[in-house]
Formats: C-alpha cells, sequence, structure tokens
C-alpha cells in the first residue's frame, strides 16, 4: 500500500527535530558498535603483534618438558636438522633458535638476577624486534667479539652501566654442575618499552652462552613467524603436528600465552556486553521518541480506527515509520562509523608505553574494518529498532478511539 | 465481514429500515457512582432520513452516535445494521463494518494533516481494497460534488475550515457508507460557512438519497432535519417526523 507508506513518511516529517533526534540516536549507536568493533579488532592485531612479533615469535618449538620445568638441562639436540626443515614449511617465513639461561650479572655497582639469552643475531632479525629496538651502541654481529651483550636501558641504569662496561655472568654449566662466570662488554642498549625485557633479560651470541652452559651446539628454543599471527592461533594447525614429535613440541602464541589469549577473549565477551549496552539505550531513545510520536497525534490515530483501520494496521504504520526512521538512520551511522574508522585507522591511537593484560603495546592501535561491521550489524540494529517499537506501536494500535476524539465521536 | 455478523432473527427484512437500537444502554460507573448516559433508547433509521438528534449536554446525543457506529459496546440492547446485530463482532469485524457502512464526520474536522484532501477521500478506499482507477474516479467526483475539486492536492492546513469540513463530508460519502453519522459538524464553522455545509449535505441527502444522522445543538440543523430527536437524560423525549 502505497499510502501506507507515504503516510509513514510523512509522519517522519511532522516534528523534524524529535525525528533527527531519534535518527540521531539510531546513527551514533550504529557508528559506535561498528567503531568499538573495529578499535577491538585493532586492539587485537596489536595485542597480538606487541606479544609475538616483538620477542617470542608466533610459534616456538621446546624439547616436550622445557615449559614446565624451565630445566636447562632440557634441550633440543641436533637443531640443525630441524631448522632444515623449518626452511620447506610454507607457514614459516622465520625462525630463530635460542639458547636460555637463568643467571646473574654483574656490573661494578650491583648484581640482578637475569635471563640471558643466546642468539643467532641473522636469525633473530627474521623473528623478533630486537635489532629495531636498539636505542644506543650497536646490534649483535656474529663475525664479532664473542663478548657483546645487549641490555635494556632500563637495566643499564640499575647496573649503573654505559656501554663499554664490563658485565660478568654467571651460570650453572650442565657439564660439570657447577657456576661458571664470563666476562662480557656492553655492546648496545634497547629499549622494548617492556619490564621483563628491558629489565630482566640479555642478549648474547650464542657460542659463547653454549659454552659457558655446557650444552655443545644444542639450543632451548626455536621462535618462529609465521605468515600471519592468526594462523599460530589455530590449534588444528597441521603444522603443530609436523614441527613435534617425541622429543619437542611445537606450540602456537594462544598455547604458549594463555593470558593473552584469554585477554582477547574477554575483549570479545566486553564487544559484545558493550553492544548490548548500546543497544538498550538506544532501544530506550527510540521507544521514547516513537512514543512521543505517538501521544502528539493519538486523536489521528484514534481517526484512523473510528473510520475502520484494523488495529494491526495501525500497529504496521508505526513499525513502517520506524523502518524508514532506521533505514536512513543505519546509512548514515555506517557512514559515520566508517569514517570514524577510516580516520583513526589512518592517524592511530598511541597506547605510549602501557601494558595491558601484561602485553606492552608496541605500536599504535589501529581501528580495522572488515565486512561484518556492515553486513552483519546494520541488520541487528534494525530488527532491534523495530523491536524497540513494538511496544509503542502496540500501545498505538491499542487506542480507544472514543477517547482519543474525546467530545467529537 | 459479511459473514460475522450475526443475522437478527426476528428482525423485519424490509429495506426501509436502515439502523435500529433496541433497548439501547450505556452506563458508566456501578452503584452511587452509576451513570446512564443512554437508558433503553428504541429507535429505527430509515433510508434517506435527515435526522438531528437533539438535547443538552450530557442528554446522550454522543453516546448514541458511538453506539450507532460500533465506537462503544453498548451495556445492554443491540443495534442493527439492516438486520444485522453488531454486538458480536470481533474488534476486526467492527473496524470493517465502520469501513464499509458508516461514514463519520467530527466536529473538529479530524483530517490527516499530513494527507492531501484527495488522500484523506482516498485512504478509505485503501482500506477497502477499491482500485486505484475506481479510487481516483470517486475522489475526483465526490471533491466535486463538495466543491473543492481545485483544491484536491492541498493539505488540511492550507484549507479554510469549512473547506475541511467538506473534505470530511467527502471522505465520509466516498466510501459509500449506508449512514453517515455526524457530531456537531457545525460547531467550529461560523454560521455562514456552516449554513452552507449544511446545504451541500442537504443536498447529497435529497439528490443521492444518503442517510445522515446529526448529533447536535444547532438550529440551523433542526431547521433542515426531516426527523427530530429529542434526547433529555439517556432517554428519547421526543421523536417528531417532519414533512
Amino acid at each position: 500500500m502505497q499510502l501506507t507508506w507515504q503516510l509513514a513518511a510523512r509522519n517522519l516529517t511532522r516534528n523534524r527535530r524529535r525525528t533527527l533526534l531519534t535518527g540521531l540516536i539510531i546513527s551514533l549507536s550504529t557508528a559506535a558498535l561498528i567503531l568499538t568493533d573495529a578499535f577491538i579488532l585493532g586492539f587485537s592485531d596489536t595485542a597480538v603483534r606487541s606479544a609475538t612479533r616483538m620477542f617470542p615469535g608466533d610459534a616456538q618449538i621446546h624439547q616436550v618438558d622445557y615449559l614446565a620445568e624451565r630445566d636447562e638441562e632440557l634441550v633440543i639436540e641436533a637443531p640443525q636438522a630441524r631448522l632444515a626443515q623449518l626452511d620447506n614449511e610454507p607457514e614459516v617465513v622465520g625462525y630463530s633458535p635460542r639458547v636460555m639461561a637463568f643467571g646473574m650479572i654483574s656490573s661494578a655497582a650491583d648484581n640482578r638476577a637475569t635471563q640471558v639469552i643466546g642468539i643467532d643475531p641473522a636469525q633473530e632479525r627474521t623473528v623478533s624486534r630486537l635489532a629495531d629496538a636498539m636505542a644506543a651502541g650497536d646490534y649483535l654481529t656474529s663475525d664479532g667479539a664473542e663478548t657483546q651483550l645487549l641490555m635494556g636501558r632500563r637495566l643499564a641504569e640499575l647496573l649503573a652501566v654505559e656501554l663499554g662496561d664490563r658485565i660478568v655472568i654467571s651460570v650453572h654449566n650442565q657439564e660439570w654442575g657447577g657456576a661458571e662466570q664470563a666476562l662480557f662488554r656492553v655492546s648496545g642498549l634497547y629499549d622494548f618499552n617492556a619490564r621483563v625485557l628491558d629489565e630482566e633479560t640479555v642478549f648474547v651470541l650464542q657460542a659463547p652462552l653454549q659454552t659457558l652452559l655446557g650444552v655443545g651446539d644444542t639450543v632451548h628454543e626455536i621462535a618462529l613467524a609465521l605468515r600471519t599471527p592468526a594462523l599460530a592461533s589455530d590449534p588444528d594447525l597441521p603444522l603443530w603436528q609436523r614441527l613435534s614429535d617425541e622429543q619437542v613440541k611445537a606450540q602456537g602464541w594462544t598455547t604458549l600465552m594463555p593470558q593473552l589469549a584469554a585477554m582477547l577473549d574477554m575483549t570479545s565477551a566486553s564487544m559484545a556486553l558493550i553492544g548490548t549496552m548500546l543497544f538498550i539505550l538506544a532501544a530506550l531513545g527510540v521507544t521514547n521518541g516513537i512514543f512521543m510520536s505517538i501521544y502528539e497525534r493519538t486523536w489521528e490515530i484514534g481517526v484512523l480506527l473510528a473510520i475502520g483501520t484494523r488495529r494491526l494496521a495501525v500497529f504496521r504504520m508505526i513499525l513502517a515509520e520506524t523502518l524508514l526512521l532506521a533505514l536512513g538512520a543505519i546509512a548514515v551511522g555506517l557512514a559515520l562509523g566508517g569514517l570514524a574508522t577510516l580516520t583513526l585507522g589512518a592517524v592511530g591511537i598511541d597506547y605510549g608505553s602501557m601494558e595491558l593484560g601484561g602485553v606492552a603495546m608496541a605500536e599504535q592501535i589501529r581501528p580495522r574494518a572488515n565486512w561484518t561491521q556492515y553486513s552483519v550489524y546494520p541488520p541487528i540494529v534494525l530488527a532491534l529498532t523495530l523491536l524497540a517499537a513494538m511496544y509503542p506501536a502496540a500501545h498505538a494500535a491499542r487506542i480507544v478511539p472514543t477517547r482519543a476524539l474525546h467530545k467529537s465521536l | 465481514m459479511q459473514a460475522s455478523i450475526q443475522r437478527k432473527a426476528s428482525a423485519d427484512p424490509t429495506a426501509d429500515v436502515v439502523f435500529e437500537t433496541r433497548e439501547l444502554s450505556r452506563h458508566y460507573g456501578s452503584g452511587d457512582t452509576l451513570v446512564k448516559a443512554l437508558d433503553q433508547v428504541s429507535l429505527t433509521i430509515a433510508p434517506r432520513e435527515f435526522t438531528a438528534i437533539v438535547g443538552p449536554s450530557g442528554s446522550g446525543k454522543s453516546t448514541l452516535l458511538q453506539l450507532m457506529g460500533g465506537l462503544e459496546a453498548p451495556t445492554a440492547g443491540e443495534v442493527y445494521l439492516r438486520g444485522q446485530a453488531i454486538s458480536a463482532m470481533s474488534g476486526r469485524d467492527l473496524s470493517d463494518f465502520r469501513r464499509d457502512h458508516i461514514g463519520f464526520i467530527f466536529q473538529a474536522y479530524n483530517l490527516i494533516p499530513v494527507l492531501t484532501a484527495a488522500e484523506n477521500c482516498e485512504y478509505i478506499m485503501l482500506l477497502q481494497g477499491v482500485p486505484k482507477a475506481e479510487r481516483q474516479a470517486r475522489v475526483d467526483s465526490m471533491l466535486n460534488r463538495v466543491g473543492l475539486s481545485g483544491k484536491a492536492d492541498r493539505r488540511p492546513a492550507q484549507l479554510s475550515g469549512g473547506q475541511q469540513q467538506r473534505v470530511a463530508v467527502a471522505r465520509a460519502m466516498v466510501s459509500q457508507p449506508d449512514i453517515i453519522l455526524a457530531d456537531e459538524p457545525t460547531a467550529n464553522l461560523d454560521s455562514q460557512t456552516g449554513s452552507d455545509l449544511l446545504d451541500m449535505m442537504h443536498e447529497l441527502n435529497r439528490r443521492e438519497g444518503m442517510t445522515f444522522v446529526f448529533s447536535t445543538h444547532d438550529p440551523m440543523i433542526m431547521e433542515r432535519a426531516s426527523r427530530l430527536i429529542q434526547l433529555r437524560d439517556g432517554r428519547i423525549e421526543s421523536d417528531e417526523v417532519r414533512a
């Protein structure tokens, strides 16, 4: 019925201010929903990248009991064969074998318990951002002095050392079971903006640490960079089986960092909660706006009912008005949400040195659009808006004509 | 809708009665606060009548029109349209009954402000399912008959009070009802406009045989009425048929 739609459309033009305000509620809710989702996507991307690409890697291979016991004796034997296998894995774009030791480092002024990590400088570049994090001095070089040592600028402050100063590292030698010491010199200072790496970790070349530990040419960890971090969140990825055997186990970041995975799950739940709250508020606004429009023309609805309009037709008329309003408002909301996402995605949101869920945000959060925001949310917003309109529509359909018309019939 | 109207078993199926009320009562409240707005009113309305229901405020004029129009349910008694009782109708059937058989003219015009004069007339035919071409023809004809053929595209706010009430008359007639119930149709008009409007309705009554029932205080309507029913305290005090 064309006239019904005309009537609905014209009713919307009666009180333009109220129509605009009610429409704005729907538009802004839609835009806020899209932007919130885009922000959370961007946040998740940044959090995962910060957590994995900063240093740990998207996945890691360890001796099967290493993560549970952290015993330096639990090494990956014959790592060269496994590294050769990684060259042929299509999902793997980089890897870094690491020797991990817990020890004491001492300067002339102080000493601290730290993790000492022995790396292959070239391979480490393919996985972590250690080279990019250098703030002073030089990154490690394989053909340089075996005494090179990198530490966080913050740790250097705590130990009161500068570039070129001597550092003694003491670790537990696995061959003879006693403490082994060696002298190193601070060759570079880095700044990851993450406490554990900046204050409790130092990096040296792999070979001198292997010697110090007495573990031969073995390593404790092989960190992997995959094509995308999302690959690593798939617990059924066949890669894990191909890289695992009786001696070693390969695992993605969601298994290695369950606290981060839980935080991101919680973030998704927060999104649902925020969406629900947004729409409860929006629905109340829509319900109020429609109620006001009905109160304003109660007599007119009474006339429509008196001359023979069925109550269901009045109900439909109110829903038709809401539908037209919602379609227009959602279109505006999509445009606003898209524009805000594009703008903030280009500019970025800087969280500085803030750590969230134990993860330091190493880069700006850039809200990211995806198809769900524009294909799933609009119908949901439309359906919820129509749902919010049902109560006032039912109220309109129950108007008693004689009361609405007062004295005149 | 027709099937849902319960046929009155004892009704006289003659064609000279459009409406009949039998022992029609409408009471409000109870006990000490009981108000008998209408009390056991029985009357018949014949085709082509130009009937005025008159009486002081509170005498039950509007209540009687509401009951006849199916807008209120009676406390007791029955309303028959061409021998068919309307009390047993469901809400939906009552809507259809009003749509197909009753034309309403209200004191305050009560046109839909966002629709043009033509659309106000067309709306009820849309409800009736009248085809577009016929709707258009009937609207044109009806607006012409009430003298508004040049104002079809104007909205109520762009029309004078008298013109709006003419549109209301056109709206009431365009659906081809059995009877038109008019509640104080001249109350908001100046005397000249009211007189012109009544002349027009009287002409439609005489020329086209449309049955009108007015609730009114207006002497101009009483003068033109072919029948004058006087109500007092919810009862018929007098019922005078004029030549």
